[in-house]
């Protein structure tokens, strides 16, 4: 079936099957590789996208089934200056290490963070406890997401 | 020793706690994982794997299989031409005599454990490679198990091999411990339990073959050892320059991927089929197929004198090797070294044995045998300290290692050890106890020390190699072998090298981790690539200063002792300076070299006959505390973390950010195995194999990691800093056993510490449970 | 992950998908949010022929009337968390929703689906038991009604025949009541190992004129402990009362054992988590916030 998905703010018309979920589509059909796979049954959050503003487990979601809606993964957050300044935050933070869940978290981080911009450490912890990460231990993750926030706050 | 480097009275780059180079491209999502990259006709590959954990294989016919569209190879045991693998020192080294062990790349008559490999199957696309595994006719006639290392060791028990269930057996003996027991004021003695605890990296494993231009296979995998493409090369049978290893950033290792896991696999199918060829497994096949870290079953036996002196130890040891050997007699090597802890026991008697089982193999995971003894040596160290009175900090300063003390096995301590201090200090970071928040509720905090080597053994003649070298307009690039895990171990080469040459970490490129391309490095396991890359690439930074620098001495007049490189110049004393191009054309016109390869060999020694003590066994140690305070729910035997504080100490930190980043995340995992963490088998039969039943810790369920980053200045990697991979997993579980004891007077001993098994222990389940 | 091949359908009026449900019966599997769902494809455990996607039904809307919210089943669970006239009705929901899964399943899981899935341990089958929530089955033959407590029929089973669909969920609001759900897991997300949803009602005496608990994770479907709920009736709401009947409602419940929890350790938390849940409530329906 020919069907058109919008990753990105960009339409593609592309050739899907039923069964196939929205991670093996973005990967394999589009090469959209900024999106991982870690678990492939939702429980990790590598594969995290944003369907219209909400996280969402590219993995669990039949691609079929979001035709024509708005996908973002974490290569949509680049402006025209570069990273976004959530991505900075992670750089300067040290909130990566091995990078596989990152994508994920900073996803679901700008998700959070749009209906709650002045967050707790406690409530960020709250908010990425879908988010597995093996590496940092979160806590670096945690100062990035509050970092950012803060510095939003100071431009705003 | 390394040698004491003062390039600058203050170093500029070195110390720092810089953004990493790689940490841009991971959030931007442009590095490419290995199953990140494709090839034109590329063919999808599966792996058929044992349902049974032991059973003979009556039958095993591929022909069905052979025939489904799409496939292009099903591949047995007969189709490898060598179906043996080497599993005993992964890296440079070749023989280490009695360590040997092997295992069958796919099965032949039978199978040892659940989701050992039987087949391999490569289709044009990866529904067709599933459906023709799930076609390849296989006939099993299970057969008698065994589950559990002590039933192994027992006269009559089904052998898992031929030769017998007992792999390894390693012994100390030291001082007369029967007489100084009969001293001992006070003896505790305890048997404590660890659990199968799995890798569980966020990137499973995967990678791409195919036959390059030049005829050579070229592996590019998620891998610890690129030097892997060895073994490759044996299975194959076919040269081992013919094969190629290319190691990109990992999603992950802690230990997992320090066997051979998808590359020996891809080689076959690439070689058999002469088309790329791509697999990936799936999480589930990860956690059903992937070593895990081996179970411990450890009895203690702690004598003390009066004032708390501890006089004699006695430690059995056992662990579960699953069902092939792997590395599982070295693990049980750094066990066996570290059992005694970061402690003076003037006699100590140790026992280990490690047997096989119809369990899922064991072998190297973070902490590589000495983490798991911490749970012990540490939890004996507090019920001493609570039988005669002292608090965690005092029984531990009166006991713990100095330099110029030696270990059980016999090696002396010749570097800072700074155990007191770092109890103490993270003791006291714990702040004024905070009063319960609810009547069901009661506070508890626990302190945990350890010691972990850094570095590989030392009769393992460890080295490594990096090039470093100017490019002419003077930008730097770096060439090592080195696999980055996603530790920062690439770029604290970066910072490394351009510290030493003056220049920016913006100005460095490394290459990292090709076995055809970039000199080899070794293996980043056993918290080795700072100590060892890290003073491969300072000999060659150092070695391309000096050449540059005495090309610069006669262009501006002076001495090169005069010298030095800042920002991208040659500056001499008042001020004078030249750009580094500008030296690096006369260079050029002068035929000397602008680069340069050097080998760094770590401190070798002989062979130790344990038993005996006598000697070295490792090049040096990493020591740490922690300290833990909990909330015992008293009603359900909930344990909720609400302070953590870790200390090690690294002699120095290259960089501080990746330095605390690797304690905080350390700590974490180590927390995952002592309260969550397990896995389950029934009859050697995985329970756990997805991240909805295997449970490692999410954000919310740690509280931050404070890290305390100790710089003695005393170590022997680059700098004099010290491994810090691996040292943070070994204290966390002990500290929370601890931190439960002191808020409710129960001690658990089994990993991981669930809220059943304390409420169990509380008497909640009272009679009827 | 892949599943094996098989057919779409995404039908634009419940008339069409019922007819897709009548005409393929066992074989067809309704999509909802797909969060229970997808897995079950990816790992082969579920083979239909034919998904009926219902996201482009009218199912997702909901209504106050006659003293009943009436929730679509594609009522997705953060429109249960954050809806206001879902919050103000019927709290309880709210915070049912908010202990599902994570963040990426409450943005597409939905109430329906979550019924249909008929997970023991899942918090929303057990929050519609507490509140005798009714549920509508229709199929291309017509609609019939059923009480919550008689939709779930045993481990991931329920009254759902092959051609029918569930549709809506109308749950009785009652004003005043005061509400809890505890719950404990291994880790915030996961499945309960036990939950337990607390409903309690006093009457102008301060008296318990109502109270409803119903537990997750302690048998093959939600469980209500009616002993514990009569105990509580007609007296006074104080905490050694309801330390009684939480441990008749303990006693009552008949837990089994697994690989991972013992039966005997999800009975401790039952009667602790029922406690706690009634003194939760009780505090609530008490006006304490």
């Amino acid at each position: 079936m020919i069907r058109r998905l919008v990753v990105n703010g960009r339409a593609r018309e592309l050739d899907v099957l039923p069964h196939q979920t929205l991670l093996e589509v973005l990967r394999d059909t589009l090469g959209i590789f900024e999106v991982k796979e870690g678990c492939g049954e939702g429980v990790c959050g590598a594969c995290t996208v944003l369907l219209e503003g909400r996280p969402v487990s590219s993995c669990l979601v039949l691609a079929l089934a979001v035709r024509g809606r708005a996908i973002l993964t974490v290569r949509g957050l680049e402006g025209e200056g570069g990273l976004h300044p959530l991505q900075e935050a992670f750089v300067k933070s040290g909130a990566v290490q091995c990078g596989f869940c990152t994508p994920g978290m900073l996803l679901t981080a700008l998700a959070f963070l749009e209906h709650h911009p002045r967050p707790t450490r406690e409530a960020i912890r709250a908010a990425l406890e879908g988010n597995l990460c093996r590496c940092t231990g979160y806590t670096k993750i945690v100062d990035a997401v509050l970092a950012y926030a803060r510095g939003d706050e100071g431009h705003g | 020793m390394a040698e004491a480097v003062v390039l600058h009275p203050s170093l500029r780059l070195v110390g720092r706690p810089l953004p990493r180079h790689d940490a841009r491209d991971k959030v931007a999502a442009a590095t490419a994982y290995a199953a990140d990259w494709g090839m034109p006709g590329m063919l999808q590959a599966t792996v058929l794997r044992s349902p049974y954990a032991s059973a003979r294989i009556v039958k095993l016919d591929t022909g069905r299989a052979a025939a489904m569209p799409g496939v292009a190879a099903v591949l047995t045991a007969k189709d490898v031409p060598r179906n043996t693998l080497a599993t005993d020192v992964p890296g440079q080294t070749t023989a280490v005599g009695p360590l040997r062990a092997t295992l069958h790349v796919l099965a032949t008559e039978r199978v040892r454990h659940q989701g050992e490999p039987v087949a391999l199957v490569a289709a044009e696309t990866l529904e067709q490679a599933r459906a023709a595994a799930e076609a390849i006719e296989v006939q099993y006639e299970p057969l008698p198990g065994v589950f559990d290392p002590e039933a192994a060791l027992a006269p009559g028990a089904p052998r898992v091999h031929e030769a017998g269930n007992l792999l390894a057996h390693w012994r100390i003996a030291r001082g007369d411990s029967a007489a100084a027991f009969a001293r001992a004021a006070v003896i505790v003695e305890g048997e404590y339990t660890t659990q199968f605890v799995d890798a569980a990296y966020l990137e499973p494993e995967s990678g791409v073959a195919w036959i390059d231009s030049d005829g050579v296979i070229t592996i590019r995998v998620s891998t610890q050892v690129i030097e892997h493409f060895r073994d490759v090369a044996e299975v194959l049978q076919i040269p081992q320059n013919r094969v190629r290893v290319i190691g990109p950033y990992l999603g992950g290792g802690f230990g997992g991927k320090e066997d051979v896991t998808v590359e020996v696999y891809l080689g076959l199918l690439a070689l058999r089929t002469g088309r790329p060829v791509k697999m990936v497994w799936t999480r589930q096949e990860s956690l059903l197929a992937r070593a895990k870290r081996h179970p411990y079953r450890m009895r203690y036996r702690t004598g003390a004198s009066a004032s708390g002196e501890i006089v004699a130890e006695q430690i059995d040891l056992l662990a579960d090797a699953g069902a092939y050997a792997y590395l599982s007699a070295l693990v049980l090597l750094y066990s066996t070294v570290t059992a005694a802890g970061p402690y003076r026991v003037p006699a100590v008697e140790v026992e280990a044995r490690c047997a096989y089982t119809n369990n899922p193999p064991t072998s190297a995971m973070r902490g590589f045998g000495a983490m798991q003894t911490v749970f012990a040596y540490e939890s004996q160290m507090d019920r001493i300290g609570r039988a005669l009175g002292l608090d965690p900090v005092e029984i531990r300063r009166m006991n713990a290692l100095r330099r110029g003390d030696s270990l059980p096995v016999g090696q002396v301590l010749e570097t800072h050890v700074a155990m007191p201090e770092l109890a103490e200090r993270v003791w006291a970071a714990l702040g004024p106890v905070r009063p319960a928040r609810a009547a069901h509720v009661k506070v508890g905090r626990g302190l945990a020390c350890n010691l972990q080597p850094y570095g590989r053994i030392v009769w393992l003649h460890d080295w490594s190699s990096a090039w470093v070298g100017f490019e002419m307009d003077g930008s730097l690039v770096v060439r090592c072998g080195v696999p980055d895990v996603g530790g920062g171990q690439a770029s604290s080469l970066c910072q490394i090298a351009a510290e030493v040459l003056g220049v920016g970490l913006e100005q460095v490129s490394v290459h990292i981790g090709d076995s055809a391309l970039t000199p080899l490095a070794g293996t980043t396991t056993a918290s080795r690539q700072l100590y060892m890359s890290g003073n491969a690439v300072l000999k060659a930074a150092r070695e391309l200063r000096a050449q540059l620098l005495a090309v610069a001495a006669p262009m501006l007049g002076v001495k090169d002792s005069a010298l030095d490189l800042l920002e991208g110049a040659v500056v001499a004393d008042g001020g004078r300076s030249l750009p580094v191009p500008d030296v690096l054309r006369r260079c050029a016109r002068e035929g000397v070299p602008r680069s340069h390869l050097a080998v760094y060999h770590a401190p070798a020694g002989e062979p130790v006959d344990l038993a005996t003590g006598s000697g070295k066994v490792f090049p040096d140690y990493t020591f740490g505390a922690h300290a833990a305070e909990v909330e015992i729910d008293m009603e359900t035997g909930a344990v909720r973390l609400v302070k953590y504080v870790a200390a090690h100490d690294v002699g120095r930190a290259i960089n501080p950010q990746s330095v605390e980043g690797q304690i905080q995340g350390g700590a974490v995992q180590g927390l995952g195995g002592g309260l969550l963490e397990e896995v389950i088998l029934e009859e050697g039969i995985n329970l756990t194999t997805s991240f909805a039943s295997y449970l490692i810790p999410t954000a919310a369920d740690v509280p931050d990691v404070e890290a305390l980053v100790v710089e003695s200045g005393e170590g022997l990697g680059p700098f004099n800093a010290r491994g810090i991979g691996e040292p943070p997993i070994g204290p966390p579980a002990a500290a929370v056993a601890n931190a439960i004891a002191d808020a409710t007077g129960v001690r658990l001993t089994r990993l991981p510490l669930t809220p059943e098994r304390l409420a169990r222990a509380l008497g909640l389940l009272g009679k009827a449970g | 992950m892949s599943a094996h091949p098989l057919e779409y359908a995404a039908p634009e009026t419940l008339e069409d998908a019922l007819a897709l449900l009548a005409t393929h019966g066992p074989e067809a599997k309704v999509l909802a949010g797909g969060q229970s769902l997808v897995p079950l494809l990816n790992y082969r455990l579920a083979r239909p022929r034919l998904i009926v996607d219902i996201n482009g039904l009218p199912l997702a809307s909901v209504h106050a009337d006659d003293g009943r919210l009436r929730l679509g089943a594609l009522t997705r669970h953060h429109e249960l968390e954050e809806s206001p006239e879902i919050t103000r009705r019927c709290p309880l929901l709210g915070e049912a929703a908010r202990l599902v899964g994570n963040v990426r399943v409450r943005s597409l899981g939905t109430l329906g689906g979550s019924l249909a899935h008929a997970d023991p341990a899942a918090e929303l089958p057990m929050a519609m038991v507490a509140l005798d929530a009714h549920l509508t089955l229709a199929s291309s033959s017509g609609h019939r009604t059923v009480p919550a407590r008689e939709f779930f029929r045993g481990y991931l089973t329920t009254a759902l025949a092959p051609d029918e669909l569930l549709t809506e969920i109308a749950v009785p609001v009652v004003p005043g009541a005061g509400w809890a759900i505890e719950e404990f897991s291994r880790r915030p997300g996961d499945f309960a190992i036990v939950g337990v949803a607390a409903l309690v009602s006093l009457d102008r005496h301060g008296h318990v004129e109502d109270a409803r608990l119903a537990f997750a994770g302690v048998g093959d479907r939600p469980v209500r402990v009616p002993a514990a709920e009569d105990a509580l009736r007609g007296g006074e709401p104080a905490d050694a009362r309801l330390a009684r009947a939480a441990e008749i409602a303990r006693d009552a419940l008949e837990p089994a054992s697994d690989a991972f929890v013992s039966g005997a350790y999800r009975r401790l938390l039952a009667g602790v988590l029922c406690r706690r849940a009634l003194g939760r409530a009780v505090a609530r329906a008490l006006g304490v916030p």
